[in-house]
Order: structure tokens, then sequence, then C-alpha cells
């Protein structure tokens, strides 16, 4: 018997509109107390297999779960509660989100950054001496 | 002015949720037993179904909840808040004057009403 596709009930709630921390949490109860209907099966003696059944068969339709959410409009993302909202702050935030990206990733690998930095820093400074000796010998010569 | 009948049939897990949760904290997995070992399993759910039900009281504000660590498991706790217990006590006076109308309609002879 295999174990329910609870990554699939999760994205079956996404796409029904329903906000993705209550997905992924409600993804979380359902292992979780399909755990304890397996061990509380296993503890009467069930074998693997067996337990599963009966957890399964307690568990119930995982489609009513589905349509159940996403008939309940309080369990909806904003985005779906308020579309029109949602189509102004997203490109908005998407704009203001461009630069703060890189920046953010180069507060992240800051100590990188600045040890290629030096790196950079130092070839330049050896490649200007080696330009400026020449130079140097070329008026001098 | 007369109420309307609420959804009675479908507010039973709702009020048996508070209720349970008017005791003490509560996860999933718990509150679904104790839901049979109260209604002598005369109320069975499929028990995945609860959740949504936990989620949309959480969301208007009639319940808490919170995860705890037990036994090397997260568990999310539920409990009832102030808004919470207004809700259960509605839901209860729903109930029982729904309940003594359908008493009071098993008691009329039939056609006696007509």
């Amino acid at each position: 018997m295999p174990v329910p596709d609870f990554a699939n009930v999760e994205r079956r709630l996404l796409s029904a509109g329903t906000a993705p921390s209550v997905a992924q949490r409600m993804r979380e109860e359902l292992e979780d107390h399909y755990a304890d209907l397996v061990e509380a099966a296993r503890a009467e003696g069930h074998s693997v297999d067996s337990a599963r059944v009966c957890a399964n068969a307690l568990l119930g339709d995982l489609e009513v779960l589905v349509h159940d959410a996403a008939g309940r409009p309080e369990l909806k993302s904003w985005a779906w509660r308020w579309p029109r909202l949602a189509s102004t702050v997203y490109p908005v935030a998407y704009v203001l989100a461009l630069p703060a990206v890189p920046i953010a990733a180069g507060v992240a690998h800051a100590p990188a950054i600045f040890r290629w930095a030096g790196c950079m820093l130092a070839g330049a400074l050896v490649t200007a001496a080696i330009f400026l000796g020449l130079q140097f010998a070329i008026l001098f010569s | 002015m007369t109420q309307t009948n609420p959804p009675f049939m479908s507010g039973v897990p709702e009020l048996l949720l508070l209720r349970l949760l008017d005791q003490r904290e509560m996860y999933g997995y718990e509150l679904v037993r104790s839901v049979k070992a109260v209604t002598d399993e005369a109320i069975t759910l499929g028990e995945g179904v609860i959740y949504p039900a936990l989620h949309a009281l959480e969301r208007n504000g009639s319940l808490n909840s919170r995860r705890k660590d037990v036994g090397g498991r997260t568990r999310v706790y539920y409990s009832l808040t102030a808004r919470g217990r207004t809700r259960l006590a509605k839901l209860a006076d729903e109930w029982r004057r729904v309940r003594a109308g359908v008493d009071v309609a098993l008691e009329v002879p039939v056609g006696a009403g007509a």
C-alpha cells in the first residue's frame, strides 16, 4: 500500500488558491497525522502494509480535503482574494527587488567578494607597476 | 425577527472542535481521537478533513496555534481564543435551538400539524 502523495495534496491546494503557508502546514500536519495512524496500527500488531491500509482508510479521501479547503475563502491567499491589488503590487515589488537581489547576494557572500576584489586590486597594481616600469624604461633609454 | 436555521450539520465538527479545545490545547490527531471518545464514536470523520476546519477557525481568529516539539516530532497545537469562546457559545445556542425544534417535531404525531 503506497503512502499517500501529500506533496500532490499541497500542489492541489496551491493551485486552488490556498495560501502557501496554509498549504505547507496542512501537508506537514497530514504527514504527521498519517505517521501517528501507522504507529497506532503497528502498536496493535498490524504489519507495515496492513498498518498503512488502516491509516489510509482512517485518514479518508484526500480529494475531499482538497475540495473542502478550496471551498473556504478564508484559507485563500491574499493574491487570490484581491487579484487587482496583487496585479499592481507584484510588478512594483519585482522592480524593487531587481537591484536588491544582487546587493543581498553580495552581503551574503561578503568575504568571498572582498577576497575577489582584493585579488583584482593586487593584479591591477602589479599590472600598473609593470606598465610604469616599461614607460620609464622607454623614457630613459 | 426569526433567525434562519444555520447549516447545522456542517457546523457540527466546528462545534465539537471548539468545545474540545475549550478544555485544553490539542493537536490534530489528538482532537480526532477526542471527538471519537466524547461522541461514543457516533461521529466519525475522514480524519484529514479536520485540518481545513482547524485552519479556517484559526484564520477567523477563533483559534491560536503554536508548534511544539514532542518526542522528536513537531506538533501543531491549537488553543481557543476569546473570540473562539464567543463563537462556541453562539454555535452551542444554535445547536440547542435546532435540537429542541427537531425534538418537538419528533414528538408530534405525523399529520397532527396539518
